[in-house]
């Protein structure tokens, strides 16, 4: 057994073991703004330590296009986290009894007497 | 009401204008870093990097952007490699401590967490700013931005976890982040602008 192994052994565990944390958040939080924190984050973690233990063991050539799946990963995450979070929130999804503060409500509170 | 000079002035100082219609080579020469972008993306996606591809990467880039055209901004971002290997390290080190923490959020909290959202306004005022920054506030799992009023720059934060202190602890790593996105990428004024708030957060 190389470094090379060890390296892609301890990559791929802490990956799945990652992924594993973001079921057990999936399934315990109250919400879905906070299901997507456990749904889309960790999963963008273990997804990239998952390539990156493969990643090692192939060829350079078949390897870079895995930095590809890791880039889109990384940048539409997030978009896809504010819109379903937006959208959850808007339809009341939100649990309003889990928020310490909410500047949010307080805004939209604001607005609407304003335009009534 | 304003005449057109200060108004074009305020555009200009902000960082963005819009590129003319009338200046036809220079719009090609502005689209250049994207046909670039796209025929390295193709080149990863085959996997085989000689002439060919490459030739048939930017005959496909040409395509893309003449169908689906991009609007026409330009902005006067600054790369800074070093700063920008910095934020991108710090990225890397935020999504492992932010995966343990909702990992602890999830196993011992699990249905009784605490969140908050919390409005926080940037200092600077720029698009591509602003939408990198909600990247990087999102990108690590706990906080991520519900809603964006770009007008008056205040995002609202949806952050996983908040304790008592939860609104200056979100708006302190909100700015922070904004800090680091404006080192690596903002140009030398907006640079200051960070810094200076900083400086009077901090005391």
């Amino acid at each position: 057994m190389s470094w090379l192994d060890l390296f892609s052994a301890v990559c791929l565990i802490a990956g799945a073991v990652s992924c594993l944390f973001g079921a057990i958040g999936l399934l315990t939080f109250p919400d879905v703004a906070a299901r997507l924190q456990a749904a889309t984050k960790p999963q963008t973690l273990g997804l990239v330590l998952i390539l990156l233990g493969s990643a090692v063991h192939l060829e350079v050539r078949y390897a870079s296009g895995l930095i590809l799946v890791g880039l889109f990963q990384a940048i539409t995450a997030p978009v896809l986290a504010q819109l379903v979070g937006r959208a959850a929130y808007r339809a009341g999804s939100v649990r309003r009894d889990t928020l310490d503060a909410d500047h949010l409500a307080r805004r939209i509170e604001h607005e609407r007497g304003r335009t009534l | 009401m304003v005449d057109p000079e200060p108004r074009h002035r305020q555009r200009r100082t902000r960082g963005e204008h819009v590129v003319s219609r009338r200046y036809p080579i220079g719009r090609a020469v502005r689209r250049l870093p994207m046909l670039g972008w796209l025929v390295l993306v193709w080149l990863l996606l085959w996997g085989t990097y000689d002439p060919g591809t490459a030739f048939f990467g930017i005959v496909v880039g040409v395509l893309v952007i003449w169908f689906f055209p991009a609007p026409p901004i330009a902005t006067d971002i600054r790369l800074r490699p070093l700063r920008l290997g910095q934020l991108v390290l710090f990225l890397a080190w935020d999504l492992v401590v932010s995966t343990g923490r909702v990992a602890f959020e999830a196993i011992v909290r699990g249905p009784r967490v605490r969140a908050s959202i919390v409005a926080v306004t940037l200092v600077t005022d720029s698009d591509h700013l602003m939408a990198m920054v909600a990247n990087a506030v999102s990108l690590a799992p706990g906080n991520f931005v519900l809603q964006i009023d770009r007008a008056n720059r205040i995002c609202y934060v949806y952050a996983l976890g908040a304790g008592e202190h939860a609104t200056e602890r979100v708006r302190r790593e909100v700015l922070g982040w904004e800090r680091r996105v404006v080192h690596a990428v903002g140009t030398g004024e907006q640079v200051r602008m960070v810094d200076r708030n900083h400086r009077s957060e901090v005391g």
